[in-house]
């Protein structure tokens, strides 16, 4: 007992560290669970315009351009044609713009597209999963992922050509 | 291994025992070793039977100041009294996780003005999350872990290896003192005391004139017992954090639609959602007509598996049945793990699809009916002789600050439909069609007007629902919380061990007598960890039966009664 | 006559046994000296009497609990009345088997009141019988409620053998600065009980001249969509209003004393309508406390611990001292099991978690935490005694805030227990 008193101390000393540590590290840098700047960006599965099923991993290597909206929200329907002006001006150097369309139906969403003459691809979040997975609570918010999956940005309200432009070039070079 | 550190010289007694540094009474025979400690009088320190410490050393390095630190009932003390004080100070206001949505900055000054808003400065209005408190409660931690191990392991040692001669001193410092002058032949009289012993459940030693009795040890376990459940129970909490342990989120559940619950592979459906209120039968009279009070929230709730095409969302996923429970507030449902609690209610009816048939208003003449969905409805519809095919669809049908037609949210409160209609006696290009199913938008946004605009002065198509059985709609929105928390059942069993800890350690008293019979003279020495009381009375009961007769006051022999 | 009748008059049957056993208690202390016979009988004789008659007031207080439960379908701890009378009777349990180890005929006279005033305490609360909501059906109901009175019960006999001690050690003739500091102390304590009793006197006295005055306040509350929502509060004072509602009307004024408005209206900060009514009693409660305080020292025209302090003349402090550890070492594993972890599994079940940091749960905590630093402070030398009994009398207050304050002063998931 005498001999192995020391490392058992230190073993039991450094147990509590670690638990304690952990415990602290969770209450306090711990947050919400939704993705932040310089985390991963979730993964999600999800039903395109054009019938297939999308996800994140089909764009790696390039920066995405995640743009969650609603037929029904205004702002959303505004930025629409700078979304459109930037995903014509970037496409050709890998930038993809993704628009999640968040609860709505198939018929909403065609017509939608069509009103707003929008042609980046558009996928359907009927059941929210990517809403909850990236934290997203009000329309619109765009998610900004470069090349190698991680978030480099999360813009909450509309966006204008300019800033789009910015974080757009900030995520094709560096 | 003890002659390897260095030799203090008092610890060795002169019973020829050598004691660990720290040591207050001798491992064998219980002597003082302290000088001063001898020469006073007044009740021995008993405390873990004055053994040393094992964090007790000359000598301390880090390792050991710091072992030393969380190895003091002192510092335990601060610790709970520290917590304590927090815990207090979280109540003052509400915390932020008791609102479900909050702008916490804006929130506590609005509600509470300044006082709430230094409040939430200081954080408290997240007391129990801040790094101080999460903190006290790890160091509790820690303490609970090495006062305990400190204690146990020579208190077993000290209990395992008790002497039964013990140093006169021993016996006539404790709280429980008897020296009587006795004439009888001491090894005899001292067997006598066996029997009544045994009897109030004592185990018996004897070694030549001097007995030792003791009872009821388990109890001193007591508090090491409770510690180790505490500790159980704090790890416990804390691996409910640990990822895919723990699920807690607030669903909305449609009468009547199996609903998918995100991250898992089950689907919910409510078949029934019900509330009930006291009628005034019930009801004491003071309140008849002033209060309601709800009797019965209750979710008749239809749990399925996803068995196959899950993940894809271009396929519909084939469910199975795995359970069923009508949720109630303290009856929630549970499977494998997951449950589903009822948390809160809508009574709002959702239209889910109506089945309008076309009528000729000029004839009379109706058409077949036709199912328009408010989710995902077809594109085209045969009425009769009429095709109509859908254009435009609205769920909340309003107009944008540029006056168009749009939908207010995606939610289907007043759902709107522009239909082209095809067929005998319309223009070649179709006739327009505007379609309100709700009675009361059909009002409110004047679908009349609309279509009389849209196709004309000869407009003789309307789409009628003819029977409310034609009408689909959710009658209500259950909203349930769905849980899954791996670690509950650690959390429970540290718990129970708590609380066996409690009733060994405070329902039952290690109780120990020792005495010696020398020179004609009976010295008794007594001790127990809680009542005194009972105590005294049990040695008095056991002293009677071989007809030594004792006040019970006699025996106290003062000071506080620990 | 229906259960719930028999109910509430064996219920008043028991408060007076209880009051009587009171008298009795004291009558076998006090009249010890002056009684003619030997003081040693002269309590044995009167304490058995006592003894019976707090017994027979207990059996009362069971039929009145069971007759309850029978009328009411459901078991009576479900609003703040039921709570109080039930916590009354816990306490004369805790009383009893207490007595039954100590024998102390002197613990009657300090431990019976304690139950009395819980129980008058309770007649504040309107009686009459709630229908429970579905939250409070369940099974632990009766488990959770029970057994964390009982084990609060014990911390009340605690209460009441710590101030015995204190009242038997602190030297009321000394003029030391520390003993000086003691007698404050001892004072205030009793002072304190005495405001308790002013507050229940000021209740029944003017409920029992069926006083009211009603404020009414209208706020209009501005919703997000920009529409001003005005909702009008009422609030009846039973009790004549020395502080009107912040910001209130009065509606009707019944005049007190030739008293026709409010003498004041309450501090902004304090911006419910209750908030007013609450702080009106509280002035009140504070007023007929020191008028009660002041009369009795006309009366016996000395501190009322000195006045105290002989009666406990003979009494084997260490006694004392054991009774009150004795008395929370058996409450504490049953207050830990009710009061925390059956609280835990209920919760578990009800709401799905098994904590919350909701304010009962958090005071449930703190209960509990601070009688683990008592149990842990036993341990040290130089906290017998003394500063034992002072965290006995600390902890009780503790448990009442607990029990009352927390649903008075602080709004949680418990607050349906029926405050007013």
């Amino acid at each position: 007992m005498g001999k192995a008193r020391k490392p058992i101390q230190i073993v039991i000393l450094f147990l509590i560290l670690l638990l304690g540590g952990y415990a602290i590290g969770t209450s306090v840098f711990g947050g919400d669970g939704k993705p932040h700047e310089g985390s991963k960006a979730p993964s999600f599965e999800l039903l395109g315009l054009d019938g297939l099923t999308h996800t994140l991993d089909e764009y790696m290597g390039q920066p995405v351009v995640l743009n969650f909206w609603g037929s029904w929200c205004g702002p959303c329907v505004k930025e629409m044609p700078a979304l459109q002006a930037q995903y014509e001006k970037w496409k050709d150097e890998g930038v993809v713009v993704v628009g999640v369309n968040v609860g709505e139906d198939q018929m909403t969403v065609e017509n939608f597209v069509k009103l707003v003459d929008i042609n980046f691809p558009v996928i359907m979040d009927t059941g929210r999963d990517a809403v909850r997975s990236y934290g997203v609570s009000p329309l619109p918010t765009t998610v900004f992922i470069d090349g190698k999956g991680k978030v480099d940005s999360i813009h909450i309200g509309q966006l204008d050509l300019d800033s789009l432009e910015a974080q757009i070039g900030k995520l094709v070079d560096p | 291994m003890t002659s390897k550190e260095p030799l203090v010289s008092n610890t060795k007694c002169e019973c020829g025992h050598q004691n660990p540094v720290g040591t207050v009474l001798c491992e064998a025979c219980g002597k003082p070793l302290d000088e001063k400690e001898l020469g006073a009088e007044g009740n021995l320190e008993m405390r873990y039977d004055g053994v040393a410490r094992r964090s007790q050393r000359v000598n301390p390095g880090l390792i050991d100041r710091v072992w030393n630190f969380f190895s003091s009932v002192k510092i335990a003390i601060y610790l709970i009294v520290l917590t304590l004080l927090g815990s207090m100070l979280g109540t003052i206001f509400p915390q932020e996780s008791t609102f479900l949505n909050i702008d916490a900055s804006t929130y506590y000054k609005e509600t509470y003005g300044r006082a709430g808003n230094i409040y939430y400065k200081l954080g408290l209005s997240h007391t129990y999350e801040s790094w101080w408190f999460v903190t006290l409660l790890v160091m509790i931690g820690a303490s609970l872990v090495i006062c305990s191990l400190d204690r146990v392991l020579p208190l077993y040692k000290a209990l395992t290896r008790q002497k039964v001669r013990k140093h006169r001193q021993f016996l006539t410092r404790q709280k429980a003192v008897l020296v009587t002058p006795l004439t009888a032949e001491p090894e005899a009289w001292v067997a006598g005391l066996i029997e009544p012993l045994k009897k109030k459940g004592y185990r018996v030693k004897i070694d030549g004139s001097a007995l030792l009795a003791e009872k009821h040890r388990f109890s001193r376990w007591g508090p090491y017992v409770i510690h180790i459940g505490l500790i159980i129970f704090l790890l416990a909490v804390l691996a409910r954090g640990l990822p895919g342990l723990n699920m807690d989120q607030h669903l909305a559940f449609q009468q009547g639609e199996a609903t998918r619950i995100p991250d898992t592979t089950y689907y919910l459906k409510n078949e029934q959602f019900t509330v009930e209120f006291y009628s005034d039968e019930e009801m004491p009279e003071e309140f008849r007509g002033k209060k309601v009070l709800p009797k019965l929230y209750e979710t008749k709730a239809v749990l399925y598996e996803c068995t196959a095409d899950c993940t894809d969302p271009s396929r519909e996923p084939q469910l199975s049945e795995v359970t069923s429970h009508d949720i109630r507030v303290n009856s929630p449902l549970s499977y494998k793990g997951l449950k589903a609690y009822q948390f809160d209610y809508d009574l709002t009816p959702v239209l889910r699809s109506v089945q309008p048939v076309l009528v000729n208003t000029a004839t009379g003449e109706g058409y077949s009916k036709f199912r328009l969905d408010m989710k995902n409805p077809e594109r085209t519809f045969q009425s009769g002789p009429y095709t109509l095919s859908l254009k435009e669809k609205y769920m909340d049908f309003g107009l944008n600050d540029e006056g168009q037609p749009a939908s207010k949210s995606p939610y289907p409160n007043a759902p709107a439909f522009l239909f082209l209609i095809t067929g005998p006696g319309l223009p070649e290009e179709g006739q327009q069609y505007f379609y309100f199913p709700k009675q009361l938008d059909k009002e409110q946004f004047q679908q009349q007007a609309i279509n009389d605009r849209l196709g004309g002065s000869g407009r003789f198509l309307e789409l009628e629902v003819q029977d409310m059985s034609d009408v689909d709609f959710a009658a209500s929105t259950s909203y349930l919380n769905i849980r899954i928390d791996r670690a509950m059942p650690f959390v429970w069993v540290g718990a129970g061990i708590v609380m066996l800890g409690l009733i060994l350690g405070f329902y039952w008293q290690h109780r120990r007598i020792w005495l010696r019979v020398e020179d004609g003279e009976l010295v008794l020495g007594g001790h127990t960890n809680k009542n005194w009381f009972g105590f005294r009375r049990e040695i008095v009961a056991i002293l009677q039966k071989v007809d030594l007769i004792v006040d019970e006051k006699s025996l106290d022999n003062g000071g506080g009664l620990a | 006559m229906s259960l719930l009748d028999f109910s509430s008059d064996v219920f008043i049957v028991a408060f007076f046994l209880y009051s009587g056993a009171f008298m009795l208690y004291t009558i076998a202390i006090m009249g010890r000296r002056w009684s003619g016979r030997k003081p040693e009988e002269h309590t044995a004789r009167f304490g058995k009497i006592a003894f019976i008659a707090s017994s027979l007031g207990l059996i009362c207080h069971f039929a009145y609990f069971i007759t309850r439960w029978m009328g009411s379908g459901h078991i009576p701890v479900s609003n703040m009345y039921e709570f109080m009378t039930f916590l009354s009777m816990m306490i004369m349990v805790a009383f009893t088997v207490i007595f039954a180890i100590y024998r102390k005929i002197i613990l009657g006279v300090f431990a019976v009141p304690v139950s009395i005033i819980v129980m008058a305490y309770a007649a504040v609360f309107p009686q009459e019988v709630q229908p429970l909501i579905p939250s409070l059906k369940s099974i632990y109901l009766n488990i959770h409620v029970t057994l964390a009175a009982l084990g609060e019960s014990f911390f009340a006999v605690g209460f009441a053998a710590g101030l015995m001690y204190l009242l038997r050690t602190v030297n009321f003739d000394s003029t030391a600065r520390s003993d000086r500091k003691q007698q404050r102390l001892v004072e205030f304590t009793l002072f304190s009980i005495i405001v308790i009793i002013g507050f229940l006197g000021s209740v029944f006295a003017f409920r029992g001249a069926g006083y009211e005055s009603v404020f009414v306040r209208s706020d209009v509350t501005i919703d997000s969509a920009g529409q001003g929502d005005s909702t009008i509060e009422k609030v009846s004072y039973k009790m004549p209003p020395i502080v009107a509602p912040y910001q209130s009307e009065t509606e009707h004024f019944q005049p007190f004393l030739g008293i026709k408005e409010p003498l004041f209206e309450a501090p902004s900060w304090m911006n419910g309508v209750n908030a007013g009514r609450k702080f009106n009693t509280v002035i009140w409660s504070l007023l007929s406390g020191l008028i009660l305080y002041g009369i009795l020292r006309l009366i016996i025209r000395k501190p009322l611990g000195k006045a105290i302090h002989p009666v406990l003349d003979g009494i084997d402090e260490n006694d004392l001292d054991e009774i009150t550890y004795r008395a929370i070492a058996i409450g504490f594993p049953i207050f830990t099991l009710g009061a925390l972890i059956f609280a835990m599994i209920w919760a578990q079940i009800a709401w799905g978690r098994f904590w919350g940091w909701d304010p009962k749960e958090v005071w449930a905590l703190v209960t509990w935490l601070f009688y683990s630093a008592y149990l842990h402070l036993r341990l040290a030398r130089g906290w017998q005694g003394r500063r034992s009994a002072w965290l006995a009398v600390l902890g009780f207050l503790v448990v009442m805030f607990t029990l009352v304050g927390v649903n008075l002063v602080i709004a949680g998931l418990h607050s349906y227990a029926g405050t007013d």
